[in-house]
């Protein structure tokens, strides 16, 4: 198993088994807190440089939020984002969207970079 | 004597070759498959229409549209196979997706992994 992956899946049992005996939700947790299981995918600073997952910094924040919702609601399907964002309440989701839409990163808009021949 | 060290050398020079052509063989390989951002360049002219307006929202449900340019290669080729395939959803990008080659999604990948602010 790739070691990303396997990290992946290892924080993921750990942060299901903590949350399940709180009965969901995370109260009183920072989103810096909440951002830690990201991090193993989507790096500290929400730039992941393994290409197979998305950059989050600098993202709008209620697209990130919509994802996670969507995540949650089984719309969008991903067996690991559907583990870690089944102990994330509604707070938790607007948090995280909040802090990895204000980091700085290299997302941009596509207003300077299209092109008709 | 010096026939056979000169036979040796000559060998091993032959094999480190074959190995050097095998190496650079394979790196093009790698380069072909993973698409042609000049290529991709003219194609998201397109996808300019929603991601290249700044703060562009999506109508109902209203969250912004996600930015794209320097998001990750691995990523935006998932993404876009999954509207291809219809495992995402959104009605618009699963048009997109639909009207998409292979490597038409590889190129427009290539683009936009790219882009450097």
């Amino acid at each position: 198993m790739h070691p990303i992956r396997l990290a992946a899946l290892a924080a993921l049992l750990c942060t299901t088994s903590t949350f399940a005996a709180e009965g969901g939700g995370a109260p009183g947790k920072t989103a810096e807190e909440l951002s830690k299981p990201c991090a193993a995918c989507h790096g500290p600073d929400g730039n992941s440089t393994n290409a197979q997952y998305p950059r989050l910094a600098g993202q709008y924040h209620d697209y990130l939020q919509r994802a996670l919702q969507e995540y949650k609601s089984g719309e969008r399907k991903n067996a690991i984002m559907a583990g870690f964002v089944a102990t994330l309440s509604d707070a938790d989701m607007d948090a995280l969207a909040r802090y990895y839409g204000g980091m700085p990163g290299k997302l941009d808009d596509l207003s300077k970079h299209e092109q008709g021949d | 004597m010096t026939r056979i060290l000169l036979a040796r050398f000559i060998l091993r020079a032959t094999t480190l070759a074959l190995f050097a052509a095998a190496c650079a063989t394979s790196a093009l390989a790698q380069d072909a498959s993973k698409g042609d951002a000049k290529a991709g360049h003219t194609l998201v002219y397109t996808c300019g229409g929603c991601h290249g307006v700044t703060g562009y929202k999506n109508a109902y449900p209203n969250y912004h549209v996600p930015r794209i340019a320097g998001q990750n290669y691995d990523y935006l080729v998932a993404a876009l196979t999954e509207y291809k395939k219809g495992e995402r959803a959104h009605p618009t990008m699963r048009a997109q997706g639909e009207s998409m080659s292979d490597a038409d999604i590889r190129n427009i990948a290539a683009y936009l992994s790219s882009i450097t602010p």
